[in-house]
């Protein structure tokens, strides 16, 4: 009790406040541009942080990750341009809602099960870190390479349109992992003497490249969406709500835990939780043929669980220190900076600084109802931008964005490439997001896999000595082959 | 514009070949079976065998959607030529901002692309000033990322 009041202490100082207001309003605007990520905001939050104690340190990451993912999905419903990655499953659903008149709701479903999902993922991430942290202490390269795969495998269940090609994508994302000195033997692989291919592809101006860059092509190709009939106005957002929720509530709390299960898994992040809510509120909808046309189900489900994934995200990172994704990998980094080892050790001798976390997350969840609000309200200033003015300057965005990660304008490059990849990629029926999937979880499957085989001593049978490596070997396994079984049963019978 | 998978098959699976090959010159770990070729290895066989299945699908096809199905886009050549100098105004942002420095670079790219999107010049001229000030007062000052001073750094601030 004294470490929860020690934490109250920490938290409510007018200085922690003001800090946690700020991050607030920068997560809200990076997340709101389109081709700036909830990843980058965190990362360009860093440089900052370095001047600030812990708890306003950790506190403006966590309020700014928080903000900009439900940020994300004000472009994505008023432009189809999604703020970041983790809007794109629900971007042309929320945005068919926008040019059926029905803005508003879209949004306001968004901001309330964004709330809802971000606190339900706080509460999940009090209760049950030790006793998940219990059972992730006994996982080893086994357990960790078919998560990889889960991982993987949802990516190409999960995405429209050709399986095979949704495969090509995922391969190709593989296929950058292993640029660069990153691997099991250490050797320069596909660098060709390029000093600085040696560090390997970051994913960060490959993801701008991707969902931005090629937006933008698009757009001077004259192939963005027609605005014309979009909504320009946006009103009482609040309109529904209790509906909403009396409706929609086993949809937002499946959502929630499936964000969470998913943010918790090392790799996957809001991203794919969003992916994965998304397609599984349609397979279990009861008007599945709604979806696609501008249905509130969806959406509700995938913001739920994206917001809640963030939550899920930290359980890892705080009791093992590892990355639930690529925003917790950031993090990781600012609490070794500010002397909070995570590590199961930080829970018994610094339990007021992770109370004070755990505090913040729900101050931000609760703080975004209305900076949320007021972010949506003015995002009517983005539907009167000019498109030929709003583009260069979300190019402009994107560049230094890229150039930001690295400090280096090879980021740009990177950013340029994947943006006519991504533009070639999707004008030809290929889903983008099995790419970035593939750069991030492409290291951790070879490492896994490698050290797993130099463990067994090369024996394939490693993989399903162990009963949680076995159970998940065996799920993964059925998930690849239990749909190609029922291909050739249907053929046959027919 | 669409190009007939069979097509694609083709050149992806030229890529798989050379992935392939060139995985064969990575070195073995010594002792070990698996070293650093083993993934490429895998990646070259999983996309030949991708590629394979998209060459037969698109032969299937061929005789209804030909060899390339043109968007709109691609016969109207103001449209390639906005696509080419955007492009190029990135190209020339990664090459001469370092020499140059940011904010002419970003002064010059953003007015270039704001005159090919149809923005009138005194407006673009105007916004163009205005975004890279603010662009490089948001993440030079605020946030610390060092971006090049150029032909500027005597005024540096």
């Amino acid at each position: 009790m004294d470490a929860i009041l020690l934490a109250s202490e920490m938290v409510f100082q007018p200085q922690v406040l003001l800090t946690i207001v700020m991050a607030a309003l920068f997560g809200l605007f990076v997340g709101a541009v389109p081709g700036l990520t909830a990843t980058m905001a965190t990362a360009l939050l860093v440089p900052i942080t370095f001047f600030m104690e812990p708890v306003p340190a950790i506190g403006a990451i966590v309020t700014c990750s928080a903000m900009a993912i439900f940020a994300g999905d004000i472009p994505g419903t008023l432009l189809r341009i999604p703020g970041t990655p983790a809007s794109a499953a629900y971007t042309d659903e929320a945005y068919a809602m926008t040019r059926k008149g029905q803005g508003e709701l879209a949004l306001g479903a968004n901001l309330l099960f964004s709330a809802l999902g971000g606190l339900f993922g706080t509460a999940i991430l009090i209760v049950a870190a030790p006793s998940l942290a219990e059972v992730a202490l006994r996982f080893s390269s086994f357990e960790y390479f078919w998560l990889a795969c889960l991982g993987l495998t949802c990516a190409t269940v999960v995405g429209t349109g050709s399986t095979v090609k949704g495969l090509v994508s995922l391969l190709i994302g593989l296929f950058v992992a292993t640029i660069g000195l990153n691997n099991p033997a250490g050797v320069p692989r596909f660098t060709f003497g390029n000093v600085d291919l040696l560090g390997g592809i970051d994913f960060i101006p490959a993801m701008i490249g991707l969902f931005a860059v090629s937006e933008i092509f698009r757009y001077v190709l004259g192939m963005a969406p027609d605005l014309d009939g979009a909504q320009t106005k946006v009103g009482n957002l609040f309109t529904g709500w209790g509906r909403l929720m009396k409706q929609y509530w086993r949809q937002s709390i499946r959502g929630n835990v499936i964000g969470i299960s998913i943010g918790a898994l090392p790799g996957a992040g809001a991203d794919i939780a969003s992916w994965v809510s998304y397609a599984v509120s349609k397979r279990f909808s009861r008007t599945p043929e709604k979806f696609g046309t501008g249905h509130v189900e969806g959406i509700i489900e995938s913001t739920s669980s994206n917001n809640a994934a963030l939550g899920g995200a930290w359980v890892p990172a705080l009791v093992f220190g590892i990355p639930g994704d690529s925003i917790t990998a950031i993090v990781i980094g600012v609490l070794y900076l500010k002397g909070m080892n995570p590590g199961p050790t930080i829970f018994i001798n610094n339990p007021q600084d992770i109370y004070a976390v755990f505090l913040i997350f729900i101050l931000a969840n609760i703080f975004m109802i209305p900076a949320g609000w007021a972010a949506i309200k003015s995002a009517r200033v983005l539907m009167r931008v000019p498109r030929n003015v709003l583009m260069p300057t979300i190019l402009m965005f994107c560049v230094v964005g890229s150039f930001a990660i690295n400090n280096s304008v090879f980021g740009i490059t990177v950013m340029l490439v994947f943006g006519l990849l991504g533009f070639v990629m999707e004008e030809n029926g290929f889903p983008i997001a099995p790419t970035i999937l593939g750069i991030v979880l492409g290291p951790m499957l070879e490492e896994n896999f490698v050290t797993s085989m130099i463990k067994s001593g090369g024996s394939f049978a490693g993989f399903f000595e162990r009963p949680i490596s076995g159970t998940l070997g065996v799920i993964t396994l059925a998930i690849w082959i239990v749909p190609l079984v029922l291909f050739v049963w249907r053929k046959a019978r027919s | 514009m669409r190009i007939n998978d069979a097509i694609l098959g083709a050149v992806l699976l030229a890529f798989a070949i050379a992935i392939g090959l060139y995985a064969r010159t990575l070195p073995a770990i010594p002792g070990q079976e698996y070293g650093a070729a083993v993934f490429p290895t895998w990646i070259a066989f999983a996309i030949g065998a991708c590629s394979l299945v998209l060459i037969a699908g698109g032969l299937r096809h061929w005789t209804e959607t030909g060899a390339v199905s043109l968007a709109s886009w691609a016969r109207s050549g103001h449209h390639l030529r906005a696509l080419a100098i955007t492009v190029a105004l990135v190209v020339f942002y990664i090459l001469v901002s370092t020499p140059l420095g940011f904010i002419p670079t970003a002064f010059i790219t953003l007015t270039a692309l704001f005159a090919v999107l149809g923005v009138r010049l005194v407006p673009a001229l105007a916004v163009a000033a205005v975004l890279t000030m603010v662009v490089h007062y948001g993440f030079y000052s605020l946030l610390r990322v060092p971006l090049p001073w150029g032909v500027l750094t005597p005024w540096a601030w």
